[in-house]
């Protein structure tokens, strides 16, 4: 055992010790505060919360090793994984939050007046969801498989009972103020490398500001090695396939089920516009690092490691072959490795980053017990988005109202378990990339649930025949194309399976319009809901009239 | 609860939505926009950097989070405007909640 498997191990386990003393003292007490946190998180907080949340093992592990390999097309990422909190923002959190309801297939469910749409978008959740945490699995496999040296599938099932155990512990309340710690954690564990290799390379330390020259730099190394340039436009897949890509992340980044229902935390539709703002600053300050910690590595790599004699290889390419996630091999047998003899997996680039720029066993750990944070904080997400919907909106609002509140908990529990046991097989052997899986996730929350929670907040006209309609074969639509791309070598206009929400969002919402124009309008009582939607909460719309809410009168109406 | 005029409100709704639209358009033109115009954006450089590379990495992002929070702090102020954020909105909605 060497000084940095004992300082990696001990940095994550203060972390854990960290996060579990958190969760103990805010034990979930009843399902309001399983489900929502009671209702009372302030909107700086929640905008912590939400960003490690949001930030998970694709965006910690795998965005920056994305955009080293894909150059400028990897921004697709970035743009969208942002530009999605407008949509979020100013289109369905304050209304989702105005209407109150626990879950998003809650919601769909009561708008639209339908058991069977609420069952529809249960399942769709629990297919979103679950597709997304294959992809926190196979990254807490990376991390712990690197930690131990061993084989990353090892790694995914040690992970897999760590998720599972710690899910199913919690609730949303555990699990707010833990996300805190955990956004404190990921973010340090994600400057700290970016500002000493920018140090190092530029003797600058704001990385956003010098990586500029680095960037430069690298045309002229691509240049000579006659490879295309890294921050050329399109130079791997097609325009329409970066904007396919962009459309798919923003809309899903505002259909995610896990995601919504943080909103649902705040007390007031004002609280969720500033829990946005104040959500997308945190996590912009990951985001804005992300492509320098990308030129960096790739940086370091290009002058450092390609050209050297492959028998006096650095000490942490090892580990790194052991996990099978990095190969090196010598072509042309000339005794040195060339650039395009390395073969680096866009998962391991920012956990094999310190290592490469020689920055000390302590941040090394860091960076782990980070990664860990974020493929832990999000898994929990996830897992409450799934025993929500089954638990809440499967098992209590359909099958059994009359269940007690402790069935309903112990049923939610074991969905967390089994649905963390059945992506970690699948993560085993992950079916792509960290990123590609999560863009699969939110492909499929744009081809569901965007159309139907938008045209359900901002069109009375939609109805229970439109919204099931739409929701099916976006689902279909979408699921068809990943899968026709991704196997079959099929694409439209170039656009490959992460960017597949594109057709299902729109045949999503043509459906949910035309099936909804034919058929009758929804109830007086549900097209005035969705009046309501457009007012702050202290107006609400009835019969005709908008009635101002009493100031002296705290609760009734 | 007392009844307000319709008119009013309608014009609270308008309002939100203008600026919203706004709002928008900018989010449309520093992400889509440059991308459907990278390559001929390419060609100037700012701080280093080919433009479409900056915005791509930066300034959209930077644009997203201005606007977010100049729509928090619009929102508020439209809200004071038409004299609905006086008790600090701290009101729970929880009747409307199915509370068990």
């Amino acid at each position: 055992m060497d000084t940095q498997f004992l300082v990696s191990l001990s940095v994550i386990m203060a972390s854990f010790a960290i996060y579990i003393g958190i969760a103990i003292y805010n034990k979930a007490r009843a399902t309001s505060d399983f489900y929502v946190a009671g209702r009372g998180v302030p909107a700086v907080f929640n905008g912590m919360a939400i960003g490690a949340d949001w930030m998970s093992a694709a965006s910690f592990i795998g965005m920056a090793g994305t955009i080293m390999l894909l150059g400028y097309d990897g921004l697709a990422y970035i743009m969208g994984w942002t530009g999605g909190y407008l949509l979020l923002t100013f289109l369905l959190a304050p209304q989702l939050r105005k209407y109150g309801r626990y879950t998003v297939p809650e919601f769909i469910g009561d708008r639209y007046e339908s058991h069977w749409a609420r069952f529809i978008a249960a399942v769709c959740t629990i297919i979103i969801s679950f597709t997304y945490s294959i992809g926190q699995l196979s990254g807490s496999g990376v991390v712990i498989g690197r930690l131990f040296e061993i084989d990353a599938k090892f790694g995914t099932m040690i992970g897999v009972v760590l998720i599972a155990f710690y899910a199913a512990f919690g609730g949303m309340k555990g699990i707010t103020w833990t996300q805190v710690a955990q956004y404190i954690i990921l973010i340090t564990a994600y400057l700290i490398p970016v500002i000493f290799m920018s140090l190092q390379l530029t003797g600058n330390p704001m990385p956003w500001i010098s990586y500029g020259e680095i960037i430069g730099k690298m045309g002229e190394l691509d240049r000579e090695l006659g490879i295309s340039e890294y921050f050329a436009p399109f130079t791997n897949d097609t325009k329409w396939q970066f904007i396919a890509l962009m459309f798919t992340l923003m809309a899903g980044t505002a259909g995610l089920p896990h995601v919504i229902v943080r909103f649902y935390t705040v007390s007031s539709m004002k609280a969720a516009r500033w829990s946005g703002a104040w959500a997308l600053l945190f996590i912009g300050l990951l985001y804005l690092s992300a492509p320098a910690y990308a030129a960096f590595s790739r940086f370091i790599l290009m002058t450092n490691v390609a050209g050297s004699k492959i028998t006096e290889l650095p000490e942490w390419t090892q580990p790194w072959i052991d996990t099978g996630r990095l190969q090196l091999a010598d072509e042309n047998g000339d005794g040195i490795l060339q650039w395009n003899e390395l073969i680096i997996s866009n998962d391991i680039v920012v956990m094999a980053t310190p290592e490469i720029a020689n920055l000390g066993v302590f941040v090394i750990g860091l960076v782990a017990a980070g990664a860990m944070a974020a493929a832990l904080s999000t898994a929990g997400g996830l897992m409450i988005a799934i025993s929500s919907s089954f638990a809440h909106d499967i098992y209590y609002r359909v099958w059994k109202p009359e269940a007690t509140e402790q069935t309903r908990l112990k049923v939610a529990r074991w969905s967390i378990a089994t649905a963390t046991l059945l992506a970690g097989v699948i993560a085993l052997d992950p079916p792509g990339a960290i990123t590609q899986i999560v863009a699969w996730a939110f492909a499929l929350a744009t081809g569901t649930f965007f159309p139907a929670l938008v045209l359900g907040v901002w069109w009375k006209r939609s109805n229970t025949k439109g919204v099931i309609a739409g929701l099916l074969v976006g689902l279909i639509t979408t699921l068809s194309y990943i899968f026709a791309a991704k196997y079959g070598g099929f694409t439209i206009l170039g656009i490959i399976d992460t960017g597949a929400g594109v057709f299902g969002a729109a045949a999503a919402f043509l459906t949910n319009i035309i099936v909804s124009l034919a058929t009758d309008e929804p109830s007086q009582k549900i097209q005035e809901e969705v009046i309501d939607l457009r007012y702050p909460e202290q107006m609400v719309y009835k019969d005709g009239e908008v009635w101002l809410v009493d100031d002296h009168k705290k609760t009734s109406h | 609860m007392k009844k307000m005029d319709r008119k009013l409100a309608n014009r609270y709704f308008k309002e939100r939505t203008r600026y919203m639209s706004f709002y928008f358009i900018v989010w449309f033109v520093v992400s889509y926009g440059v991308v459907i115009f990278a390559e001929p954006l390419s060609h100037f450089s700012i701080n280093g950097y080919p433009f479409h590379y900056f915005m791509g990495a930066q300034g959209s992002i930077v644009t997203f989070i201005v606007l977010l929070f100049i729509n928090a702090s619009v929102s508020d102020a439209i809200d004071k405007k038409f004299g609905i954020l006086k008790n600090d909105n701290k009101r729970l909605n929880k009747e409307k909640a199915i509370n068990n």
